[in-house]
């Protein structure tokens, strides 16, 4: 079953730049999925229109079957969300900010509440405005999890916070895969977080899809091919090839990205180009990344 | 037993779980009806996702080299044997070819690396022996 089902979604902001430019996957029940690609690739934009927070200029939206749009209610009962930017009322104290969303979900559970509490040690008569950003995402995390929810969408949860808050996050969420077995979808830059928290990835380029894979795929059937300047092959004949996701031209080889495992796409640059001298390699997500988002030009 | 993973490798996690388990095996770590930690436990010591490490262990499972018991846990029953020697031989190579090239950049001949070698092993049997 579908959780989350997003059909060719289309965003644009003023100026008619097109922010996403027909996005379109499913997440499964239980699935963790990572939505990676770089800063305005898409990713917040994407996770605000699953809120219900923004909406689609073209393209649905579901959860759980449901337009959060129509039904915001039914929606946000079921689903938890953290966001980079989260705004928590800055004059409340904790206890009360809890006790409003204790009041706001039936389905709240005080084990759940009380071991976060002990965990991140979230001093209860502070008043938002007086937490460390660290803090304060601790405690968004727990208002969104307490309840339960079938779905955690989650935006950058760990940006700006240290190492050992970071990884505190993580085991965090682990631990709550391991209770209650939620459906997850987060994004986030740091690729090794990704790797250890999801099972499948969405990489967004330039408002689209670029890769939906499984983890395991990506180091199976993906490889980097450095094809050497001397041989005189020109850019665009690699990129022409139509396993190829990705090219860049640098100083020391031309790089592309092959939707291949190594072998193949050294098979492949020789059989089509007639390029014998190419270095094919796995791939590890960090640097598919940076191959693939970084610099184009 | 202990599991290290390394995330950003181009080895998968759930395949470094794996190796690590076939490598306790055939080297006599791991013996038939050893209990491995939980699939719940090891998620949350190596925080990965269980997802990752449960499809490790079907895949061993599927291999026949661990069984899990509904209730009681995951048990080792496989002897040594079952690994393929051939295998965890093949697995050294790479470690070995960039050994050798090491050495060759800086001038080391084979004679000296097996010479430290030989070393490294003695030093391994004297602290084996220490300990126990």
């Amino acid at each position: 079953m579908n959780v989350v089902a997003f059909q060719n979604i289309h965003r644009s902001y003023h100026r008619g730049t097109h922010v996403l430019d027909g996005v379109t996957f499913d997440v499964e029940k239980g699935r963790v999925v990572g939505l990676v690609g770089k800063n305005g690739a898409g990713k917040t934009t994407l996770l605000r229109i699953a809120m219900g927070m923004l909406e689609a200029q073209r393209g649905t939206v579901r959860l759980f079957g449901l337009d959060p749009r129509r039904e915001p209610m039914e929606v946000k009962r079921r689903v938890g969300f953290v966001s980079e930017d989260q705004i928590l009322p800055p004059f409340m104290k904790v206890s009360q900010v809890l006790d409003l969303h204790r009041g706001l979900f039936p389905t709240w559970d005080e084990g759940i509440t009380r071991d976060l509490i002990d965990r991140f040690g979230i001093p209860l008569r502070t008043k938002i405005r007086a937490l460390s950003k660290g803090q304060a995402r601790q405690v968004a995390l727990l208002c969104a999890v307490a309840h339960k929810p079938e779905l955690l969408l989650l935006d950058e949860p760990a940006a700006g916070l240290d190492p050992a808050a970071r990884r505190e996050f993580l085991e965090t969420s682990i631990q709550l895969l391991n209770r209650t077995g939620s459906t997850i979808l987060f994004s986030s830059h740091y690729m090794t977080d990704v790797e250890r928290l999801a099972d499948r990835i969405v990489m967004l380029h330039e408002g689209r899809v670029l890769i939906e894979a499984e983890l395991d795929e990506l180091h199976d059937q993906y490889s980097l091919a450095l094809v050497p300047h001397n041989g005189g092959t020109s850019r665009a004949e690699v990129d022409s090839l139509e396993s190829c996701l990705g090219i860049r031209d640098r100083s020391d080889a031309l790089h592309a990205v092959f939707n291949l495992e190594p072998d193949s796409a050294a098979r492949l640059l020789e059989t089509e180009l007639g390029i014998t001298g190419s270095l094919c390699r796995r791939i590890a997500l960090e640097d598919m990344f940076v191959e693939l988002a970084g610099g184009q030009q | 037993m202990h599991f290290v993973i390394v995330p950003g490798s181009d080895l998968p996690i759930y395949r470094q779980i794996m190796r690590q388990v076939t490598d306790a095996l055939s080297g006599g770590r791991l013996r038939p009806g050893d209990k491995l930690t939980s699939q719940r436990e090891l998620a949350e010591q190596l925080v990965v996702s269980p997802l990752t490490v449960k499809k490790a262990y079907d895949e061993l499972e599927r291999e026949g080299l661990i069984t899990t018991e509904r209730g009681r846990g995951t048990f080792v029953t496989a002897e040594a044997s079952a690994v393929d020697p051939r295998e965890q031989r093949e697995r050294l190579r790479p470690m070995v070819r960039q050994l050798l090239s090491r050495a060759r950049l800086s001038g080391v001949t084979v004679d000296v690396l097996a010479e430290l070698l030989n070393e490294e092993e003695q030093h391994w049997n004297t602290e084996r022996d220490r300990q126990s």
